[in-house]
């Protein structure tokens, strides 16, 4: 079990890169240097054993050739001695036949080189021939041609001598020793030893040494004389020459050694080396370049398994593979980067995996057990998992065996991919939806959608069914919002004839009553293009009635608001205008004093006196220029006078102190008794005066506690001419000095005040003939009270 | 210290007010310089000027405020009238609280504004003199040596000679020639006079 997984992993190795190797082609060198280094040697050795062998040979050559030789030399010497052994005993007349008989046939019969052993008288002729059973020659047998001659040269030069060699009786080489035998100055004759070459060699020579060396017998003209040499190759290289000292012949005896074994022997070692080297320069030839087809192999494994490797990280499907076992074994950078996994974290674990939720452990075991049995789903698992963070998502996870090189299943490939995000998009679409139906349900205004040509209502919203009944939709346009619909001469265009290339178009826009509620509405409707391509019109009208009734309230507080505002710039021109007048009479005043000043000094000119006066009474002008001004105005604002309802003031005046007195809480207790005529006066000045009292009241209550807040404002009919209105607060109060001052311009105890507002509202009271005053409350707080002049019908 | 006469400075954007302000005043017998905005007054202005500022507070540009501002950054001595109209009492207030001299508001009194500014002149000659009395006595002070000067603060601290000599170690015909050094480089006759030179400068 353990060697097979085992096996299974290493099987996996081919995920892991090849070892990238350096190059080093001069480690390639190495061998073949190695080699033709080692060949050299060898030749040279071969070369050097060889050289010493063949002087061996040669040393050999000398000593046998020497001793062959001393051999030859010592057998001539004997039987040139027994020649002369016979010759003496012939000269002193000795030697018999018989005797002779005896002693050379014996002496033929242990030489056996020596054929016959002959006496011949001087002119050549066989005498005696010993042995006498002697085939070679005969008696009486007269010597001829070069033996003949031999033998006179013998006789004449009274000295033994080799005969050249002649062809014998056997046709075999063969010569003479001859021994001339004188006595006095008389030739008697010549012994003569019949004698062949080969024999004297084969005698002499033991096989030992034939059988190493060829022989050759050459004479004085080296003419080949005898050879034993057979067919046996000869080493010329090996070879020595002897020379046969011979009296009156020289013969040369040529050694030359047999080959040891055959020609090419020598060869054979650097032939075998040559050879050898060859073989191997041609395996090293073949080993480079099956190793350079390797790391070509090796380059291209490296490139597929880089490419191999950027796809698989660049891929956003995980991928994981697992052996039989379900170890994981390879996971991508997609997966980790899905899981939050690292890689070490993941590889080499068995299930339960560390990216399974607790929770679905049981649900992921079956799954994993179905896909290692091989009955994973082709459409494969959708399942929960867990991100290392313990963030749940959704993947779908297909199965498919893995196969190794050898055809053999090591275990199963599983892609993962993200579902979360499509899932989430799905959701989410539907949301979209839900929410785009209840955006447009939850409008105010009615949308409907019809088709331009037959009028049929597509799509209509609540609002729209509110207003023109449920159960719209498929029915015609026209017949469902007759009641609420523009003319159609009113339309921008016509919407049965829209060329469907201008889309979209506005067909109209503008405000429409209904015809039956009354109710106004904001009818904007334009053609559009359709979900499904066609022409349709889209009509959204917003109910505008209580926006036109706001319009109108709003557009009559403006006009009050601008009314009111000219009452209250009237007070702050007065201010300024006050300040202005301030300059000139001071600057009149300082003329006025310095003239004064001077005059009671006595010390002054005439002409200083009368500028200082003239720029006195420039000054007056100016001030006198100032007051115009102010008198201007106040006559553009004459007052209007009318009769109108208290009630009707009061409320206008609430209405722009609600604000405040909302905001502070403040509550305004409005008690007017019934019937309560009519009053005479401007308007907005009243009404300013009103506001001015209720601010100032609800100002005065700053520091009173919330619910003692309150702000009563009454009114009743003093006499038949007057009408008293009365705004009393809670307030701080007044201290008893402030009563009186408070209606002086420019007296006030507020902080941001500018001191002019009561002094203005009692000259508008006093204007309209009436009174303001204050008093103080027992309770705290302050009153303040004003007439007015009411309505007088009876007397006109 | 080159001694300027007193003037009366009319800061005042109203022509009117500043020609009829000079006129009162000079009948008074004043030197009057007028000036038509706090920014030329600011341009004439020197450290050696003497007298009095009548500033109007309502000026377009640069209020009275603001140059009173200016005025106390730069280190001016000279005191400040200020003049404003109605609805400025608050300003005015302000105004009194950092430091001015007084105030007066629009239209005026002008025996009130006369007398106002005699007293502004008063407290200006006032400060004229202590300033040179206190530069004076400086100069003075300035002249003694450094063992003189430990004498004279050990004296006034009120140590007989033999206490000073034990102090500072050294003997009491020292400490008696130190001393009428002291007297006499100070310009002083009795210790009481000593006392009170380097108490106002101190």
């Amino acid at each position: 079990m353990a060697e097979r997984r085992r096996l299974a992993k290493n099987r996996f190795m081919f995920i892991r890169p090849p070892p990238r190797q350096p190059k080093q082609t001069w480690l390639w060198l190495a061998p073949y240097a190695a080699i033709g280094i080692f060949a050299l040697a060898m030749l040279i050795l071969t070369g050097l054993l060889q050289w010493r062998e063949k002087d061996t040979a040669l040393s050999a050559l000398e000593g046998d050739m020497h001793w062959a030789e001393r051999t030859i030399e010592a057998r001539l010497r004997a039987h040139q001695d027994f020649l002369t052994e016979l010759g003496r005993e012939q000269e002193f007349r000795q030697l018999t036949y018989e005797t002779f008989q005896v002693r050379a046939s014996r002496y033929v019969r242990d030489n056996p080189e020596i054929s016959a052993i002959i006496w011949v008288s001087t002119d050549g002729k066989v005498e005696w021939v010993a042995p006498n059973e002697s085939t070679a020659t005969f008696v009486g047998e007269q010597l001829t041609g070069i033996r003949l001659s031999a033998l006179q040269e013998a006789l004449r030069t009274r000295r033994e001598l080799f005969s050249p060699d002649y062809a014998g009786a056997d046709q075999r080489r063969a010569n003479d020793l001859i021994l001339p035998v004188q006595q006095g100055s008389a030739d008697l004759g010549a012994f003569i030893a019949m004698q062949s070459l080969e024999g004297l060699l084969r005698v002499t020579l033991p096989t030992s040494f034939t059988s190493r060396y060829s022989l050759s017998v050459v004479d004085a003209e080296n003419r080949e004389v005898f050879s034993n040499s057979s067919v046996r190759p000869t080493d010329r290289r090996i070879s020595g020459t002897i020379s046969l000292d011979l009296p009156s012949n020289r013969l040369g005896l040529n050694i030359v050694a047999y080959r040891s074994g055959g020609a090419w022997l020598p060869f054979v070692p650097a032939a075998l080396i040559v050879f050898l080297t060859l073989i191997a320069t041609a395996t090293l030839l073949q080993l480079r370049r099956h190793a350079r087809r390797r790391a070509e192999t090796e380059e291209q494994l490296r490139a597929a398994y880089a490419f191999r490797q950027a796809m698989s990280q660049s891929l956003v499907t995980g991928l994981r593979a697992i052996d039989l076992d379900g170890r994981i074994t390879f996971v991508n950078a997609a997966f980790c980067r899905m899981t939050g996994f690292e890689e070490a974290e993941l590889v080499g674990v068995a299930p339960p995996y560390p990216y399974w939720p607790p929770e679905e452990f049981d649900q992921l075991q079956r799954n994993i057990d179905q896909a290692l049995a091989g009955q994973a789903p082709p459409g494969g698992f959708e399942m929960r998992i867990m991100r290392k963070n313990g963030e749940r998502f959704d993947v779908r996870l297909y199965f498919s065996p893995l196969i190794d090189a050898g055809g053999q299943q090591i275990g199963w490939i599983a892609s993962m991919n993200d579902i979360t995000e499509p899932k989430r998009a799905r959701v989410e679409l539907e949301r979209a939806h839900e929410r785009f139906v209840t955006v447009i349900d939850g409008l105010d205004t009615a949308v409907h959608v019809a088709d331009a040509q037959s009028g049929e209502i597509l799509f209509a919203n609540r609002a729209f069914q509110h207003i023109f009944g449920f159960d719209t939709v498929g029915r015609d346009s026209a017949l469902v919002t007759a009641a609420c619909r523009p003319a159609p001469e009113a339309l921008a265009l016509d919407p049965s004839d829209i060329d469907p290339f201008t889309l979209p178009v506005e067909i109209f826009d503008g405000e429409i009553q209904h015809a039956l509620s009354g109710h106004w509405y904001h009818l904007h409707e334009r053609a559009i293009r359709w979900v499904d391509g066609r022409t349709v019109r889209v009509q959204l009208a917003a109910d505008i009635t209580d926006r036109k009734h706001i319009d109108e309230v709003n557009l009559q507080q403006q006009k009050r608001l601008e009314q009111t505002s000219r009452l209250i710039t009237m007070g702050e021109m007065a201010s300024s205008l006050a300040h202005e007048l301030n300059q000139p009479l001071s600057a009149i005043a300082n003329y006025c004093a310095g003239c004064v000043k001077r005059m009671q000094a006595g010390n002054y000119k005439l002409e200083d006196l009368l500028s200082a006066m003239q720029k006195a009474s420039d000054q007056a002008e100016r001030a006198g220029k100032i007051i115009r001004r102010m008198r201007d105005m106040v006559k553009k604002s004459d007052p209007n006078r009318q009769p109108i309802a208290l009630a009707e003031l009061l409320d206008e005046a609430r209405a722009f102190a609600d604000i405040e007195a909302q905001r502070t809480s403040t509550q305004i207790v409005v008690d007017l008794p019934e019937n309560l005529p009519k009053i005479v006066v401007d308007r907005i000045m009243i009404e300013q005066v009103l506001l001015n009292l209720i601010k100032n009241g609800i100002e005065a209550m700053h520091d009173t506690p919330v619910e003692r807040r309150r702000l009563s404002i009454s009114a009743r009919q003093i006499d038949e001419r007057m009408l008293q209105v009365e705004v009393a607060d809670n307030g701080h109060g007044l201290a008893e000095e402030d009563v009186e001052k408070i209606f002086a311009p420019f007296y006030t105890t507020k902080q941001e005040g500018m001191g002019i507002g009561l002094a203005i509202c009692r000259s508008i009271i006093e204007f309209h003939q009436g009174h303001l005053w204050v008093e103080a409350r027992r309770d705290g707080g302050t009153v303040f009270r004003f007439t007015v002049p009411i309505e007088e019908i009876d007397d006109e | 210290m080159s001694e300027q006469k007193q003037t009366i400075h009319v800061v005042d954007d109203d022509e009117a007010m500043r020609d009829s302000m000079t006129w009162l005043l000079e009948g008074e017998g004043y030197t009057v310089a007028c000036y038509d905005s706090a920014a030329s007054f600011l341009a004439a202005r020197n450290d050696n000027m003497r007298g009095c500022i009548v500033l109007d507070v309502r000026m377009p540009e640069m209020s009275g405020l603001e140059l009173h501002e200016k005025l106390d950054a730069l280190g001016s001595p000279l005191p400040i009238i200020f003049v404003t109209g109605h609805g400025d009492v608050p300003m005015a207030v302000s105004a009194l609280q950092r430091g001015a001299c007084d105030f007066i508001e629009k239209p005026f009194n002008n025996e009130e504004l006369l007398s106002r500014i005699k007293r502004a002149l008063e407290l200006d000659c006032q400060l004229a003199a202590r300033r040179q009395r206190d530069s004076i006595i400086e100069h003075r002070l300035e002249q003694l040596t450094q063992r003189e000067r430990e004498v004279m603060q050990l004296v006034v601290a009120g140590k007989l000679n033999k206490q000073i000599a034990d102090e500072l170690d050294i003997s009491m015909k020292t400490v008696e020639a130190h001393r009428a050094r002291v007297m006499e480089k100070m310009g002083v006759r009795t210790l009481a006079e000593l006392v009170k030179a380097v108490m106002t400068v101190n």
